[in-house]
């Protein structure tokens, strides 16, 4: 409401009103022009010519101006254009370059007035004087502009281009005898209407053609240009050089420029393929169409502000022989549907977030939230020309961090890094795994792998660590088996182990019984541990060793201090061929199976609830007692670990299943288990954790991951001696018969890591190539090569 | 417990989307001035500007990285109606700018005829594949079938949506016993109450994409949407910013009880939703592991989710965009505005889930 009020006292009283509407034309348009009263609007094409009125609902064709029996080639129009002083006054550019006058005055049905032939080619623009009645400009393809005085018969004056192709005329609304001309080859070229021998100015506007160009109605010196290198570009013509103001990126080629009435820094584009929308644009704001209309289906070929006063009303033809008026409160948005923020977690939970910086400058300055953003109500708050322009958009990029030991992945590494999935007996492995993950600060885990142990090893060797430990530093650092070790501190989730807990009636805690009775079995347990468990090829470790060597008992061991836990370099020293199945320790561990399985004994697993407040110890103890099979608590096991998996701690997961081995394997389904190990290395590789990577491909037991580290392996090298490609024979050279391999700073045979220049093929021991190369950096074999390690 | 490292991104215009690469080293950022940016963490934390270059010719919608073992690949989407992919170019440095990257096209998508909203490669067992979704509604896949050629793409799949599509995500699951899937929302703000999130799965007889669900409940439109790291779990999470933050799990239905052949059915649970922002929310991004959750809304916060041991989603934390002192998020998370306005939340999705869930 407020917005027509203004409207009409710009007018005069005479409010223009409407609706965004269209109407179909019998033709394709290529050209549109407004009558001075706003009412009417002619359309002329190759094969029409017609003039509408504007209705309040809807567009009314008023008159056919193609009339005559035979099609005549003057009648095929490029452009229109309606003399803005006389209502009566049309001028047409035709294609065969004919330039037409019409005088509606006529009482006769043709209103052809006068036929202009002076062009060759097709005329491509047509503009009348903004303020002379008589004066009507020309520009052609032939490369010439012509002017015309409409009470003569030929032109008054002939200007020459020098160039090619004239694309756009346009007379200064300001300067009386000016006009600005844009050509093919990307010039501008300013004309003083007396002086047809020579522009008074020249200068490149664009990359290729130049397709159009206006003058902006209350900024005399601004001149927009338009051309097929997408951009559009306002110059300054005020200065002795042209000097470009702003420079707006559309996606297409600008085939009309046209600026909007009352808004300074509004223009609309059109462009000539591809796409058919219209744009208008804040010149301050280059890369963001401030509204869009996407009505056409087809190329729109002209454009025309419906009244030169009045902002909100904008007609346009196109090929896809429509004629339309929009609206501008009815444009679609693009910056307000444009996302104002980005956000991404990073690996290491950081979080990189980047918001438009009226989002986040002022907390107090933040709209509340009223439904719909795209509410109408927001447009005309947003694009009232009188609001000031509030400035180029702009966003606030922020990483945050998170503080070390803040709940970052550091623990995931960490485990990766330390926890030891084969090599060692499977107690062992169970309670060093429980000991990473306790000083990890991750209980559950690790009360799971305790757990673990309890249930698939001879009870035994629990109370005999427990005892070292207790021993060793007393309770509260030890082994939390003793006295933290129920259900309080377990989360609830725990839904295994709850069962497994739920499953024996039995209450008993007595604890300094169990502790005796267990010690007393310590030896014989190991023995049957080292007998039943441990794969022949581990005996070559020191499993046989101490106990006490086993399990550090400093409670200021720090993880990094313990060399003896963390996974060597090189995988783990188990040495096997590489074959499609790698031997896991599965195929030594058939024995663990014990021979008194009964079936479906987990069936019989009682589901009695009872308080959950009694220790587990009683549990340790009743397996000892009733000497359960360990498949008895499979079904468990594979529950936990599903629960794991399901919580994202595939790790947890695949760890468990590669130390247990064939116990559980056979109860979880192989697509599962390929699930969780291709997930787990995913994640290892992030964290770039290689080492750990292929140890996990090389201890899985399924065909589609354990292949993963056997493809593109294949190394081409050089023979560092003859400089020739080496055979697939090894690391002796074919030709000269040497060995290949050979330290060039030791003059050794390398076995293991070999580091070697691909430029001179000349390499060695990574620690010494490494070395060498820090105080030279020429190859150490001498053969002055620059060699560069990186 | 997170420290604000605010970065001069130097772009002219609206950001729109930031996205780290596979190991989290570095950073892309792409903006409307119709520039991409790559940022690398240096050893001190610091993130250095080393590559900025015009992308295209219009918005840049978003921009994501490739997996490694493709090369250093991106790719973005614009308002252009294109998506392109892009190399960066390493050694033989024309050493004019010292300490940039130099990136090069390797091909441009032009089968859009409207803006490209979204792009994202597909999870890497995949194979090198992209998908693209434009305001016209339609989602594209194109497959680089020779992974060393990245300037030969085919298009291989066109599904329409009959919405204006705005944002989609792939299914990361690596399981076979998942079909590739892909979630694709859609900003419609028409009034018509269509639903706004469309789920569609490949199927391995018909070798082409096929609707598997609709989630029903989402009406209004949606801005972003992302599944979870799927690690191993049995079931996919699906994050989605509308005018709140929601998230479903989708249970595979198991193959034996439905028809073979058709779509997996799905048992669908909405397990949160929060209005928190109490505006629109643009943006979701799950961690590495698919346990939080990162909302930011129109009210310029971030927000983190995450779920407890009974499965209850909880705010846990608060962040501030303009990287103000972020003065004890972990208070503000436990102790609460927050946590007080989630009852009806609560409510509100114990509801939503018996609304949601599917009968097959």
């Amino acid at each position: 409401m407020e917005k027509m009020s203004r409207v009409s006292t710009a007018l005069g009283g005479n409010a223009l009103t409407g609706r965004t509407m269209h109407c179909h034309l019998d033709a394709p348009a290529n050209a549109i022009s407004v009558c001075r009263d706003a009412a009417q609007v002619v359309v002329a094409g190759r094969s029409i010519f017609k003039i509408f009125a504007i209705e309040e609902e809807q567009f009314v064709e008023k008159l056919n101006l193609r009339v005559g029996r035979k099609p005549s080639l003057n009648l095929s129009c490029a452009d229109v254009v309606w003399h803005q002083m006389d209502e009566n006054l049309l001028a047409t550019a035709a294609t065969n370059g004919v330039v037409v006058t019409w005088n509606l005055g006529r009482p006769s049905r043709n209103k052809q007035d006068q036929l202009f032939t002076e062009h060759k080619r097709t005329v491509n623009k047509v503009c009348f004087h903004p303020t002379e009645a008589h004066v009507l400009l020309s520009g052609s393809q032939d490369g010439f502009m012509k002017c015309f005085d409409l009470r003569r018969k030929d032109s008054v004056s002939t200007f020459s281009g020098q160039s090619e192709s004239v694309r756009d005329v346009q007379f200064s609304i300001r300067d009386y005898f000016t006009f600005a001309s844009t050509f093919e080859n990307g010039n501008v070229q300013l004309w003083d209407i007396r002086r047809p021998d020579r522009c008074e100015r020249m200068f490149t506007a664009h990359n290729g053609p130049v397709f159009c160009c206006d003058w902006h109605p209350e900024d005399r010196g601004w001149l927009a240009t338009g051309g097929r290198d997408k951009m559009v570009k306002v110059w300054d013509m005020t200065t002795h050089r042209a000097k470009e103001m702003h420079c707006v990126q559309t996606i297409a080629s600008v085939a009309r420029v046209k600026w909007r009435p009352e808004c300074r820094h509004h223009l609309a584009t059109c462009s000539m393929m591809v796409d058919h929308n219209i744009y208008v644009w804040d010149v301050r704001r280059p890369f963001v169409p401030a509204a869009m209309f996407e009505e056409h289906r087809d190329v729109t070929t002209g454009i025309a502000w419906r009244h030169p006063h009045d902002p909100s009303f904008l007609l346009s033809g196109s090929k896809d022989s429509t004629l339309c008026q929009h609206l501008f409160r009815d444009a679609s948005q693009p910056v307000e549907r444009a996302n104002p923020e980005g956000l991404c977690y990073g690996l290491f939970g950081d979080l990189a977030f980047a918001a438009k910086e009226s989002l986040v400058a002022a907390e107090s300055g933040r709209k509340p939230y009223t439904g719909d953003r795209r509410h109408p109500i927001f447009f005309k708050r947003k694009l009232d020309p009188a609001e000031p322009f509030s400035g180029l958009a702009s966003s606030a990029l922020n990483v945050f961090e998170i503080e070390p030991g803040g709940g970052s992945m550091s623990w995931f590494v960490d485990t990766a890094e330390r926890y030891a999935l084969a090599g060692r007996p499977l107690a062992e492995l169970c309670d060093h795994n429980a000991k990473v993950a306790r000083e990890l600060g991750r209980n559950q885990v690790a009360q799971t792998w305790t757990m673990l142990r309890i249930i698939y090893c001879s009870p035994g060797l629990v109370p005999s660590t427990n005892l070292n430990h207790s021993v060793g530093k007393g309770s509260s650092c030890g082994l939390p088996l003793m006295n933290s070790f129920n259900l309080k501190d377990m989360a609830p989730g725990l839904g295994s182990e709850t069962r497994l807990d739920r499953s024996k009636g039995d209450t008993r805690s007595d604890t300094v019984l169990l502790d005796s009775s267990a010690t007393l079995i310590t030896n014989e347990d190991n023995e049957e541990t080292e007998g039943s468990d441990v794969p022949t090829d581990y005996l070559l470790g020191d499993v046989e060793g101490e106990e006490d060597e086993l399990y550090p008992l400093d409670p200021e061991h720090a993880h990094p201090e313990e060399p003896e836990y963390v996974l060597p370099q090189e995988a783990f020293p188990l040495r096997h061929e590489i074959v499609d199945t790698p031997s896991g320790p599965e195929h030594l561990q058939d024995k663990a199976d014990s021979p008194h399985v009964s079936g479906n004994e987990a069936d019989a697993v009682s589901l009695v609830p009872v308080d959950s407040s009694f220790s587990l110890l009683s549990i340790s103890h009743a397996l000892y007692d009733s000497r359960l099979p360990p498949d008895f608590f499979s079904v468990l096991v594979c529950d936990m670990l599903r629960f794991y998996a399901e919580q994202g701690d595939v790790q947890m997961a695949v760890s468990v299943l590669i130390v247990l081995g064939e116990r559980v394997r056979k109860d979880i389904d192989e697509q599962t288990q390929e699930h969780w190990y291709t997930s787990y290395i995913d994640l290892l590789q992030r964290f770039r954790l290689w080492n750990v990577s292929n140890e996990v491909v090389k201890l899985s037991t399924s065909q589609a991951v354990s292949c993963l580290n056997q493809a593109s392996t294949t190394l081409h090298v050089n023979c560092s001696h003859c400089k020739r490609p080496m055979s697939s024979r090894g690391w002796v050279c074919d030709r000269c018969h040497r060995c290949a391999s050979m330290c060039a700073v030791c003059h050794h045979v390398v076995k293991g890591l070999f580091v070697w220049c691909q430029g001179c093929s000349h390499g060695g021991h990574l620690q010494h190539i490494m070395k060498w190369l820090e105080g030279s950096s020429q190859c150490p074999a001498g053969c002055g090569h620059l060699c560069e390690y990186s | 417990m997170f420290v604000a490292r605010s970065i001069a991104a130097d772009h002219k215009d609206l950001i729109h989307d930031v996205s780290f690469d596979f190991h989290g080293l570095r950073m892309a950022t792409c903006s409307s001035d119709q520039s991409v940016k790559v940022w690398d963490k240096s050893e001190s934390g610091d993130w250095h500007c080393t590559a900025s270059w015009k992308t295209h010719s219009g918005s840049v919608w978003r921009v994501t990285w490739a997996h490694p073992e493709f090369g250093q690949v991106l790719a973005s989407c614009s308002f252009d109606r294109t998506a392109a992919v892009w190399e960066e170019i390493v050694g033989e440095s024309n050493d004019k700018l010292r300490g940039q990257s130099h990136w090069v096209k390797r091909t441009t998508l032009v089968d859009s005829r409207t803006s490209v909203t979204d792009v994202k490669f597909a999870p890497k067992h995949m194979g090198l594949m992209l998908a693209t979704c434009s305001a016209d509604g339609i989602v594209r896949v194109y497959e680089a079938p020779d992974v060393m050629n990245l300037s030969q793409w085919s298009l291989q799949h066109e599904i329409a949506c009959k919405l204006s599509c705005s944002c989609i995500s792939w299914n990361p699951s690596s399981s076979r016993a998942h079909a590739p899937m892909i979630a694709v929302g859609s900003d419609d703000s028409s009034p018509n109450a269509m639903a706004k999130v469309q789920i569609f799965e490949y199927n391995e007889n018909t070798r082409k994409y096929a609707k598997a669900e609709t989630l029903l409940t989402v009406t209004d439109p949606v801005h972003d949407i992302a599944f979870a790291p799927n690690l191993g779990r049995s079931f996919h999470t699906l994050a989605v910013a509308t005018k709140d933050v929601r998230i479903f799990t989708l249970k595979p239905v198991r193959k034996e009880l439905t028809s073979s052949g058709g779509p997996t059915k799905f048992e669908i649970h909405i397990v949160a939703q929060f209005d928190n922002h109490n505006s629109q929310v643009w943006r979701v991004s799950w961690n590495i592991t698919g346990t939080v959750l990162a909302s930011s809304g129109d009210d310029g916060c971030v927000r983190l989710w995450k779920a407890n041991y009974m499965d209850n989603w909880k705010c846990t934390g608060i962040l501030k965009g303009n990287g103000s002192p972020v003065n004890g998020s972990s208070q503000q998370g436990n102790s609460n505005p927050s946590l007080g306005s989630n009852v009806p939340n609560l409510q509100s999705s114990l509801n939503g889930s018996s609304a949601g869930r599917k009968h097959s």
